[in-house]
């Protein structure tokens, strides 16, 4: 990854329910996008955006130029309740997608196409532009018609979950993929390419109150990275978080990483001051993970609504916190290591993507700006292209948004 | 005027009491048949009472009784089948799910207080908060009404207190005695002194009260004494509230949980005779994160109340209990940029269950998307005058307020007959 003069490129209309994921599938001018609906879209960019010419909403404001939107040209049917994450296969063939419906279903997005739908992305934004307008002038923007999109269906669905799937993980050697549940419940699969389909492998459960909120494989897809947490269920409760490495041929704990930082914390009897020290430290849940190309360190987002969410690494060797970077105003969503192991990408409830540098922890970038009243939105999920030139931030004010590095 | 059968002691249960109490000397206590020990526990036990389960922060009515699948508000959860035909809940309980045979849901609540301590005096005492004027919880009412003179245990009793109301200008004989979220008594209600010891002193307190009492006639002497004798009587009863031995034996039927413990000392309390418990849960203000909490707060406490149901049922107490379910507010139809719904009073949520209603009811409607009541609101006044009623307290019954006529639910309220037996 090199970062020279980050430019926003693309602002794709995605209106609706919020946008949740997004994925580049192959290379960098092919997204996907998935929604709170369960809908998920496929957009192809051309090489080149076309000029946009800076407009001015109203008469007298200065005119402002955004980047442009493109309509997307497939749909991928199935999901009945929020897509939660999406993952892609390196040449991006294969797209697998986890839902709160409680499954995971494994898309052929170059499939031929089950039948077509005309779909209205840019509802809120008809409305803005037929702001001022004459009457005629505003019921051909608000009635125009919508675009056309082929839709198409799952090739696979895995039914391994009996709750939400808020957690999905692909190891870099695409032969294993990690799912997590809101019953704790973790589940290594083994991804066939060809068919493609899913096997499982293992599977097991931590604590029964908690969700697995993030999941994360190594390289190789040996370990597994699994935070869990649990919103409290009454007003003096403990957050009970853990935060764990795990074998995944087997299910056998391999490290306990928030013991490992808080030795003498024993979460269901603790003195007030240590329950702050630990929530402090896991905030809202550490609902974002990653591990590095060299799976030696972990990365992992607070999430909730904190104060200012902050990412910490940690060693996965030793286990202990290597130091913490970042900070998104009101949590982190999302975060994702680079390919060169460099640089820690956040997204956040502070409308921005941050980029700082793994080893020291120093932010080198951010994209986008903080937008909103006293609460932002949120980029709710990021992802990098695979040339690691390109990044995508799922916006839930109903965008996706492109920028090249 | 017809009594509902539940109202009467049953025959076997007097013959089974006379019979006993006549057998005479195998009893300890047998000057009277009434005083016999299965007559008092029939009697105990046909005493109306109430539950009220307080969601304090407001519960989200979209995330409970009145989904709204497929409604842009509708939300990220799955509406599933009840016991009750055509009637659907949240995903979030299915243990309620199938005690709705039981319920009577009110899906058409519009109240007028849109915040949290405006609300939560609302929906404690029936009425808007206003200067010069302390009502009185619906809990020191019911002590009122319901409760027992002289009883060993305080006839109002809060687990997880909130709300500060109190008993209002009843007057501190009905104010509300709170146990901590864990259930236990307050450290001053336990005396460390031995009981000898305690028992010289509270001679001595008597003595020199009394000469007090003779000089000052003062109505606060009086209250005062009446506290002392009251925090005496606890003493004898301090037993009622160590639930550590049945907690072990309920646990699966209430779930492990603080609130399926609060609700299991609020079924002992009732047992015992206390006509007005509130159970309390926190942290429904779901501003952010609406979804996640509500996963999180909702389950634990469906699991409690259908316990609570359950065992009330058992015990043939949910017949004289009634059993009330609400918040101070509910959550707004649309979802905002924190993933959070906010204070909502247009229309929102509430159930009842057991003593003088009907189970099996769905009451009111909202409109499609939730934004208003679409058939039959119900104000607040509306909701106490049931509750009222359904406890056999007459909703127009009025106190002074100085000169003021203050009616226990506000004037102009009525009674919602359509869901009382």
């Amino acid at each position: 990854m090199q970062i020279n003069k980050p430019t926003h490129r693309w602002q794709l209309n995605f209106e609706g329910e919020w946008p949740t994921s997004v994925t580049f599938l192959g290379d960098s001018r092919r997204v996907a996008a998935g929604n709170r609906a369960g809908q998920i879209f496929i957009w192809e960019l051309p090489e080149t955006p076309p000029t946009v010419e800076p407009v001015a909403e109203k008469s007298k404001e200065s005119k402002r130029s955004t980047p442009p939107d493109l309509a997307p040209i497939r749909r991928l049917d199935g999901h009945s309740n929020s897509v939660t994450h999406l993952v892609s296969t390196a040449d991006g063939k294969t797209l697998i997608s986890s839902s709160l419906d409680r499954t995971i279903r494994l898309w052929d997005v170059n499939a031929t196409p089950s039948g077509s739908a005309e779909v209205v992305l840019d509802s809120q934004d008809r409305v803005r532009k037929a702001r001022y307008r004459s009457k005629d002038e505003k019921a051909a923007i608000l009635e125009a018609p919508g675009i056309k999109v082929e839709t198409v269906s799952a090739v696979a669905e895995l039914k391994g979950h009996r709750d939400w799937v808020g957690s999905l993980g692909f190891s870099r050697d695409e032969k294993r993929l990690i799912s997590g549940d809101a019953t704790s419940l973790v589940i290594i699969w083994e991804f066939d390419a060809l068919a493609p389909h899913c096997k499982e492998l293992a599977r097991w459960t931590g604590h029964p109150w908690n969700w697995v909120v993030a999941a994360a494989l190594s390289p190789d897809g040996k370990n597994a990275l699994v935070s869990e947490y649990t919103y409290k269920r009454d007003d003096f409760d403990i957050p009970a978080a853990a935060l764990k490495i795990w074998n995944t041929a087997d299910g056998v704990e391999r490290l306990d990483l928030l013991k490992l930082q808080f030795p003498k914390l024993d979460v269901a009897s603790t003195t007030y001051g240590a329950a702050q020290v630990w929530r402090k430290f896991v905030a809202g849940g550490l609902i974002a993970a990653d591990l590095s190309p060299d799976g030696t360190i972990v990365a992992v987002g607070q999430g909730g609504e904190t104060d200012t969410g902050k990412v910490h690494l940690f060693d996965v060797e030793s286990g202990k916190l290597v130091r913490t970077v970042s900070g998104h105003r009101y949590g982190v969503c999302d975060v994702k290591f680079s390919a060169d192991g460099k640089f820690v990408l956040s997204s956040g409830r502070d409308t921005m993507v941050r980029i700082c540098l793994a080893a020291d922890g120093k932010e080198v970038a951010s994209l986008g700006k903080e937008r909103g009243g006293q609460f932002k939105d949120w980029i709710h999920s990021i992802a990098i292209s695979p040339d690691q030139q390109t990044v995508a931030g799922a916006d839930i004010a109903g965008l996706i948004h492109v920028w090249q590095l | 005027m017809r009594c509902p059968s539940f109202e009467h002691l049953s025959r076997r249960a007097l013959l089974k009491g006379t019979l006993a109490t006549g057998a005479g000397g195998s009893l300890i206590n047998w000057g009277s048949l009434f005083n016999s020990q299965v007559i008092a526990n029939e009697v105990k036990k046909t005493q109306k009472r109430c539950i009220l389960l307080w969601m304090n922060g407001g519960a989200s009515q979209f995330e409970t009784f009145d989904m709204k699948p497929g409604r842009p508000t509708g939300g990220l959860f799955r509406p599933i089948s009840t016991n009750l035909a055509g009637v659907q809940v949240c995903e979030l309980m299915p243990k309620i799910s199938q005690c709705m045979d039981k319920l009577t849901v009110i899906r058409s609540m519009r109240t007028s207080q849109v915040d949290h301590p405006g609300g939560i005096h609302l929906m404690h005492t029936g009425y808007a908060q206003a200067a010069g004027i302390r009502f009185p919880e619906i809990g020191a009412v019911i002590a009122k009404y319901l409760g027992r003179d002289g009883s060993d245990l305080p006839n109002f009793i809060k687990i997880f207190s909130h709300g500060n109301t109190g008993a209002g200008f009843l007057g501190p004989k009905y104010q509300p005695f709170s146990l901590n979220p864990e259930g236990r008594l307050p450290t001053f209600s336990t005396s460390s002194l031995k009981p000898e010891i305690e028992s010289r002193r509270n001679s001595l307190r008597n003595f020199v009260e009394d000469i007090y009492a003779r000089r000052h006639k003062a109505e606060t002497v009086r209250m005062h004494r009446e506290a002392y004798e009251a925090a005496r009587r606890l003493q004898n009863v301090q037993s009622v509230f160590k639930i550590d031995n049945e907690w072990e034996k309920y646990r699966d039927l209430y779930g492990d949980s603080a609130f399926g413990r609060r609700c299991l000392m609020a079924r002992r309390l009732i047992e015992e005779g206390v006509p007005f418990v509130e159970v309390g849960q926190s942290s429904y203000d779901s501003h952010a994160d609406n979804f996640v909490w509500h996963r999180a707060l909702v389950p634990p406490m469906e699991h409690a109340w259908a316990g609570l149901m359950a065992d009330l049922e058992q015990r043939g107490l949910l017949e004289h209990t009634l059993v009330v379910w609400m918040g101070e507010i509910g959550r707004t139809p649309k979802v905002n940029n924190r993933s959070g719904r906010d204070h909502y009073v247009r229309s929102w949520s509430t159930a009842l269950a057991g003593c003088g209603v009907k189970g099996g009811v769905v009451y009111g409607e909202s409109d499609k998307d939730g934004v208003d009541v679409k058939d039959n609101p119900v104000t607040e006044g509306d909701f106490f005058a049931t509750i009222y009623q359904a406890l056999g307290i007459d909703p127009d019954t009025e106190h002074y307020n100085g000169v003021r006529p203050i009616p226990i639910a506000p004037f102009g309220s009525s009674v919602v007959q359509d869901v009382l037996v």
